[in-house]
């Protein structure tokens, strides 16, 4: 059991690394997504609704696949890594766009037309009036989103990242019996035991920002 | 091998992916729903067992449980194909989302429903059955039908145990070929084309229930 | 005028409704403060009273939707002791005694106007579907809705809705009858058609508690007024007489509030 738990952890710096940054990608790749999805042209809008669509309707396993094994610009490949994380921060700046513009949809059309009766201009107004109030929403269904990838990070493993789920099946190989089975106990135990503490700072998180609006 | 020689694999898989999802959807929102009316429950010895069961089967990832059912469970004598392996594992994964989509449903009922029955003297499972159920179950349709296009995705995983779905065959396919970039689009968009209409479909669903029951 | 097809005749002619001692508080808030109200058989009292006063919590503990702390009810022969445990049984009795009609109608959208009035009639009378449907229709025809019986409530207006919702109520041939604001959710031209309904209910001899803020129809419809004020009855008697000279300060100052509106 101990020994499980050694060889999980040792995947576990990797395993938050693919998160955290597949996320980061995700939430800053989103804006531009989001931006499309509600442009004024009809044209713009279409491509973009179809590469979002595109984009959540790849499986991610398929994504990480195709950038691991199938993209090659010259003599240049991306390495596990590099793949999973471009491959699954992708993945998630096209769901997190489609929650962004989910907070748009709920904001009241008065707010809109307020803030353009005070003369403000269009900038101003979708900076200043719109987006805070898009993201309040969103953010319960962002922080979701969060634990979803801390799970999705575990497909890293299929292209050769040695994060928690590789490492708890190595373990599993090397070791027959029970012995076989205690690593993914341990892997999910520890998806758990993080994704915990996560969900109720989001819920703490959310509380807060009700309170103070 | 050409694309001529591979692509009726991929379909020969897409076949075994739908096989698996149709097996994990009805038998994983069947078991949803009986999780989903123990989380419901008054009874706190009904309630909290339930919730953490839910709990634990949201928070694993499901290529996790795949390799407990597939790799796992063998160390404690349960051997299974990869196959049922997988509808197991699947099925497992689609309940404790569904779960939490239908008990989502059943709150959004509201209180003046079940204020109602209980004024009409309805009993408690007649009120439930005959008014709340109905109503949580209409409303968790769409999520539900996402649920299913999230189900028919997450088949893609049971490669990883030697299933030859979809990806299983591509994954085989790439090997003898060398043309991943090729096989990869291909299978890519093989999911795309039923999972996007399917997603369309939710989301047409839900524009008509949200009309109300006018239709 | 035929038979009444809206109140019961016979033994399970309407009842009178006693209210005694009743209290109810919330954490350390009294919501309802030794309150006793009697409503004769057959008679009609209106609740009014500022919001937060506490008179739709003392109806909805009629038929204990909120169980309160202390003090009985008595709905006929039927008493029921607060602060004992209440089995199912007792609670689905005194229930069937009393048919409420809610301020936002609560009809149930997943079953057709019929078998809104339909399913409670064989579920709690355990009436068969034939006489249950004769029934149904016989009041929605009386309430001028027959028409509307195979539509989805939802197609309804909001003052069909509650017209259909008194049937459902009185279909289970209830021995009183409780009305949270029922027209508050309304368009006035719209709640005159669910008040009309009311007023014959009450000329047909039914006992009515009513939570209104319907001053014309409490004047004219019921023969007792009761005020209430943060959970205690202020003042009570004569409709007309208490809206005409009302005795208590607090009376005034709602009473002018409400008709200057």
């Amino acid at each position: 059991m101990a020994e499980a738990l050694s060889a999980v952890l040792i995947g576990l710096p990797l395993t938050l690394l693919v998160t955290a940054a597949a996320f980061a990608i995700g939430a800053v790749g989103g804006i531009p997504l989001v931006l499309g999805l509600r442009s004024r042209h009809t044209p713009v809008r279409l491509v973009f609704r179809f590469a979002v669509d595109l984009l959540r309707g790849v499986p991610t396993i398929v994504w990480l696949f195709l950038l691991y094994f199938g993209l090659a610009v010259g003599d240049y490949r991306l390495d596990s890594l590099g793949a999973a994380i471009l491959g699954l921060g992708v993945v998630a700046s096209a769901y997190l766009a489609e929650m962004y513009r989910g907070g748009f949809a709920v904001v009241p059309k008065g707010q809109r037309e307020a803030a353009q009766a005070l003369g403000l201009g269009r900038t101003t107004t979708f900076l200043r009036v719109l987006a805070p109030q898009a993201l309040r929403t969103a953010l319960p269904s962002v922080t979701t989103y969060l634990l979803m990838l801390l799970k999705d990070s575990s497909l890293a493993s299929t292209v050769g990242v040695l994060e928690m789920t590789a490492q708890a099946t190595a373990f599993s190989r090397q070791n027959v019996g029970t012995a076989g089975l205690t690593p993914f106990f341990v892997a999910a135990g520890v998806y758990i035991a993080i994704s915990v503490p996560l969900a109720i700072a989001a819920r703490v998180l959310d509380a807060r920002l009700s309170r103070s609006l | 091998m050409e694309l001529g020689d591979y692509l009726p694999r991929l379909g020969d898989g897409l076949l075994v992916s739908l096989q698996l999802t149709v097996i994990s959807v009805v038998c994983g929102y069947a078991l949803g729903l009986l999780l989903a009316l123990g989380v419901s429950s008054a009874n706190p010895w009904v309630r909290w067992p339930t919730v953490t069961l839910v709990e634990i089967g949201r928070g694993i990832p499901a290529l996790v449980v795949l390799y407990i059912v597939y790799y796992g469970l063998p160390a404690v004598g349960l051997l299974f194909d990869s196959f049922p392996a997988a509808a197991i594992g699947l099925t497992v994964t689609a309940a404790a989302y569904s779960s939490e989509t239908i008990r989502a449903g059943i709150r959004s009922v509201p209180a003046g429903q079940r204020e109602a029955a209980q004024a009409l003297g309805l009993g408690r499972a007649t009120a439930f059955g005959r008014v709340i159920l109905p109503q949580g179950l209409r409303s968790a349709i769409p999520a539900l039908m996402g649920l299913a296009v999230q189900s028919f995705q997450t088949t893609s995983l049971a490669y990883s145990i030697s299933v030859n779905e979809l990806m299983g065959q591509a994954y085989q396919a790439g090997a003898v070929t060398f043309r991943y970039l090729e096989v990869y689009a291909i299978t890519g968009l093989l999911y795309a084309v039923i999972a996007i209409p399917a997603t369309w479909l939710s989301v047409h669903a839900e524009r008509r229930l949200s009309r109300g029951y006018l239709s | 005028m035929t038979e009444s097809l809206f109140t019961p005749a016979g033994e399970a002619a309407t009842a009178g409704v006693t209210i005694a001692n009743l209290a109810k508080s919330y954490g350390s808030h009294l919501v309802l403060d030794d309150i006793s109200v009697t409503v004769r058989p057959g008679g009609v009292t209106a609740l009014i009273g500022p919001s937060g006063s506490g008179k739709s919590t003392l109806l909805r503990c009629v038929n204990l939707l909120e169980t309160p702390d202390a003090g009985t009810i008595t709905v006929g022969s039927r008493t029921v002791h607060a602060g004992k445990k209440i089995s199912e049984r007792d609670l689905l009795a005194l229930r069937r005694q009393v048919g409420m009609v809610f301020q936002s109608f609560n009809l149930f959208p997943n079953l057709s106007v019929l078998q809104n009035v339909v399913l409670p009639q064989r579920k709690v009378l355990g009436r068969g579907r034939e006489e249950a449907e004769a029934r149904a229709l016989a009041l929605l025809d009386r309430v001028g809705l027959k028409d509307k019986a195979h539509q989805h409530p939802q197609r309804c207006s909001g003052g069909q809705q509650q017209r259909i919702a008194i049937v459902r109520a009185l279909a289970l041939e209830p021995r009183a009858m409780l009305f949270d604001e029922p027209t508050s959710a309304l368009d006035p031209e719209v709640g005159v058609e669910v008040l009309a309904v009311m007023r014959e209910l009450a000329h047909d001899g039914m006992t009515m508690i009513v939570v209104t803020h319907e001053m014309q129809f409490a004047r004219d419809v019921s023969d007792h007024l009761v005020v209430m004020a943060d959970g205690k009855i202020i003042e009570e008697g004569d409709p007309a007489a208490i809206m005409a000279e009302p005795a208590q300060e607090r009376t005034r100052r709602f009473l002018s509030a409400v008709l200057e509106r």
